[in-house]
């Protein structure tokens, strides 16, 4: 009796996150549809879930035009996404074990200094000032990940899974004479592994995703990483469709076509979408083991 | 003792860290775009040696530029671009690309608050903010020396003053272009007015009627383009000449005195209101334009549109885009009536300003001053070489090579110096420079407002415009059932005291001007 009531619940369940994950697909689906309808038929008929008029002439002019940009782009991306995960998993787990390593005097002021910055922040410009002023930032590929090296949260993740390392294990370690570098390499980040590959990916996911450190650091367009392309895309529509622009007279730019939007859209996603599924257990395994204190 | 140290020691171990993988990746990318201040490059002293640019000691300008950056902008900027700003005024040029979004805040922002070296182009509201914080250079000593000589000839006068604060120049117009009636006319889709048998439109029952009819034809056709008709439709429901300040306050131009009207409790607003939700009933503004404005644009530029409110160059600049969508589109200026003067708030198209802590100011008029100075240089800037990016006729006319935009040519545009291509007909040519012929000055050119004493209450009044104005004015609620109610919360918001603040302002500037 009880099973079957079970069971009744898990097909419910299933209907339930099938709908809500239709639900997310749809503005997907649409911009793939519409990345592969033809220019004209999106503007007379509008979107729709099957491609109007069927073409590959979208992807094939942007790969026409801006083929070089799109891949500079993507390589600056994945140049960043990967120097900025190593160097920022390098940092956040050292982080994480000092202020977890027993019979380190300072750990909890440490500690208060990281969870300090979660409260207050100095705000943007006192930021700006910091990088590009004192640690010339700008302009340089530096600048695409190094303020990102610390996110405090992810940290603090880190140390929960340092704490859940059995104690002895340390200490055996150091009774045998192994130092904190040794310990640190061989045995915290080994055993630590799980929350290691969870910050990877939020790290990786964050350093992919962010447009904001190119607008803020970069001018020069052999920086430009994908998303910032594609950020500066859409915001040129979105301002000018705004009608701000008409404090400055005149600027009747005809937004990029359509078609080219969704291209970019999917064209930007795609990488993630497809490395996602088989990522996506590290996510919930190391978020779990994270919060259940041993 | 212990903790300082422990301290001190962390800030070390990081500000090392940072500095060092900082300077790193500086060393290998894009080091030479950081290049700001006097510093100055030996090279060029010797190759403009002989030029008129050579009594100069070499100077490095930032100009800062929004929007896309072509690939041809890209390669002109390094090349040619930069050779004839060397050769006249001895200098480098560097333009850097923002996004939209970042003009007038930002990152501009961020780049003057920091004091970085670099120009570009502002508004009278934005004018005002910044100068208020001490954050644009001050150019009034070089307007009247040789530095902006030429463009003080090609640039109208008045538009210079519309850039000036207690009589400082702060910003340096660019553009001189048939700029009265903006938004006072209705742009028509011609064709589908032909198609209707109709010439023209002179009223808003013509212009319904046009929408009736082709709307009949052609039910998939949205009939206004917009959310705001409030000058266009002006010569309909008041007899005054109403120009507007902000969304909400106006000018009556027809009288000679210093009141301003708050327009929203005006009956004039409410008469306006009523058009406007009769159009929103009937279609003529789509039910989605409530929350999908962009989409109006959108549609319009796709040729799915029979009307939007002109400007004296709508005709021929937006012609490009429709025509892709619908090659036989044309589209044609037609003012609901023509008994009252054009107002012009001045004929530039933006202005220049510089970073108050740029080293030379005066190179930077220069600079603006060479966009302007003689047919030559702005066919450089705004169209490119000749023969290569575009082609001249027998007749002048134009046509280009790439579709690569330069210098924004909106920017740009002078009426001394502009050239047409040869679609447009010779008719309409002479129409727009006669355009502005029997347009007034605004009795408010060159007044710009102060909002620091009332920063609060016109942050609250804009919000409850978006929020509860925009709806009854575009017509998508009803006035009478929600004006009170919009009222009250503008009122609450502090309007009469921003309202008296700007008339007090208006008054004193007023008086001293015809004083």
């Amino acid at each position: 009796m009880a099973i079957r009531e079970n069971k009744t619940l898990i097909v419910l369940f299933y209907i339930g996150i099938s709908l809500f994950a239709l639900v997310c697909l749809v503005p997907f689906a649409l911009a793939v549809a519409g990345s592969l309808s033809t220019e004209s038929k999106l503007a007379a008929e509008g979107y729709s879930f099957l491609p109007r008029g069927f073409t590959f002439d979208t992807y094939r002019f942007m790969f026409g035009s801006k083929a070089e940009q799109i891949v500079h782009g993507y390589l600056i991306s994945v140049v960043a996404t990967a120097l900025g995960t190593a160097c920022s998993v390098l940092v956040t787990t050292a982080y994480a074990y000092v202020i977890t390593a027993k019979g380190f005097r300072f750990r909890n002021h440490f500690a208060f200094l990281a969870y300090f910055t979660m409260l207050f922040s100095g705000g943007t410009l006192p930021w700006y000032i910091l990088c590009t002023k004192y640690y010339h930032l700008d302009d340089t590929l530096a600048g695409l990940f190094l303020p990102y090296l610390l996110n405090v949260f992810l940290m603090y993740l880190q140390a929960n899974y340092f704490k859940s390392i059995p104690h002895e294990i340390v200490e055996s370690a150091q009774m045998d004479g192994a130092g904190h570098m040794l310990v640190f390499f061989r045995i915290m980040l080994p055993l630590g592994q799980v929350g290691l590959v969870t910050i990877s990916l939020f790290y990786a996911l964050q350093f992919w995703n962010d447009f904001y450190l190119p607008l803020m650091l970069v001018s020069d367009e052999k920086l430009f990483t994908i998303q910032y392309m594609m950020y500066y895309m859409m915001s040129n529509i979105q301002y000018l469709a705004s009608g701000n622009s008409a404090q400055i007279s005149g600027v009747t730019v005809a937004p990029p076509l359509e078609t080219a939007k969704m291209a970019m859209t999917c064209l930007t996603v795609l990488p993630i979408a497809i490395l996602y599924p088989f990522l996506q257990r590290y996510f919930v395994r190391g978020i779990i083991v994270g919060s259940v204190k041993g | 003792m212990n903790k300082t140290r422990a301290g001190i020691s962390l800030a070390l171990a990081a500000m090392t860290l940072l500095s060092a993988c900082g300077n790193g990746g500086g060393n290998n990318d894009g080091g030479e775009a950081k290049g700001s201040g006097p510093a100055s490059s030996p090279a060029a002293s010797g190759a403009a040696g002989e030029n008129a640019g050579g009594k100069l000691k070499p100077e490095k300008l930032k100009i800062v530029l929004y929007g896309d950056e072509s690939n041809r902008m890209k390669e002109l900027a390094k090349t040619e671009f930069n050779d004839i700003v060397k050769k006249e005024i001895n200098a480098e040029i560097e333009f850097q690309f923002l996004p939209w979004t970042e003009y007038g805040g930002g990152k501009t922002d961020l780049m003057l608050s920091t004091g970085e070296d670099f120009a570009t182009y502002t508004d009278t509201n934005y004018m005002v903010k910044s100068v208020a914080k001490g954050l644009y250079a001050d150019l009034t000593p070089y307007m009247d020396g040789p530095a902006a000589a030429d463009m003080k000839k090609t640039v109208d006068d008045n538009s210079f003053k519309a850039f000036q604060l207690n009589g400082k120049q702060y910003a340096v117009p660019v553009g001189n272009k048939p700029n009265s009636g903006e938004f006072y006319s209705a742009l028509v889709r011609q064709d589908l007015l032909e198609e209707a048998g109709m010439q023209s439109v002179s009223s808003l029952a013509e212009l319904e009627q046009f929408y009736d009819k082709v709307h009949a034809a052609h039910p998939e056709l949205i009939g206004f383009a917009g959310t705001d008709a409030r000058r266009m439709l002006m010569y309909e429901y008041t007899d005054k000449n109403l120009y507007w300040q902000n969304d909400f306050l106006a000018v009556d131009e027809s009288a000679k005195d210093d009141k301003i009207i708050s327009w929203f409790e005006t009956p004039e607003f409410k008469a306006y209101a009523q058009i406007m939700r009769d159009w929103y009933k009937k279609d003529i503004i789509p039910k989605y334009a409530a929350t999908n404005t962009p989409q109006l644009t959108s549609d319009w530029n796709s040729g799915k549109a029979m009307f939007w409110s002109g400007t004296a160059a709508r005709p021929f600049e937006g012609a490009a885009a429709i025509s892709q969508a619908v090659p036989t589109a044309k589209l044609e200026n037609d003012f609901l009536s023509r008994d009252l003067p054009k107002i012009s708030r001045g004929t530039y198209s933006t202005a220049w300003f510089v970073s108050a802590n740029s080293p030379d100011p005066e190179r930077y008029v220069l600079f603006f001053n060479l966009l302007q100075k003689n047919q030559e240089l702005y066919d450089l800037f705004a169209y490119g070489i000749k023969d290569k990016d575009y082609t001249l006729d027998e007749n002048g006319r134009l046509a280009r090579l790439t579709t690569d935009s330069l210098v924004p040519d909106w920017l740009l545009m002078n009426k001394n110096f502009m050239r047409f291509d040869k679609t447009v007909s010779e008719d309409f040519i002479q129409k727009y420079k006669a355009w502005d012929d029997d347009a007034i000055i605004s009795k408010t050119a060159g007044f710009n407002f102060d909002n620091a004493p009332v920063k609060n209450e016109e942050t609250k009044i804009n919000g409850v415009f978006s929020e509860f104005l925009v709806p009854i004015a575009s017509g998508f609620v009803d006035y009478d059932a929600y004006f009170p109610k919009a009222l009250d919360k503008l009122k609450a918001a502090g309007f009469d005291k921003y309202m008296a603040e700007y008339q007090k302002q208006f008054s004193a500037w007023y008086a001293a001007k015809n004083g």
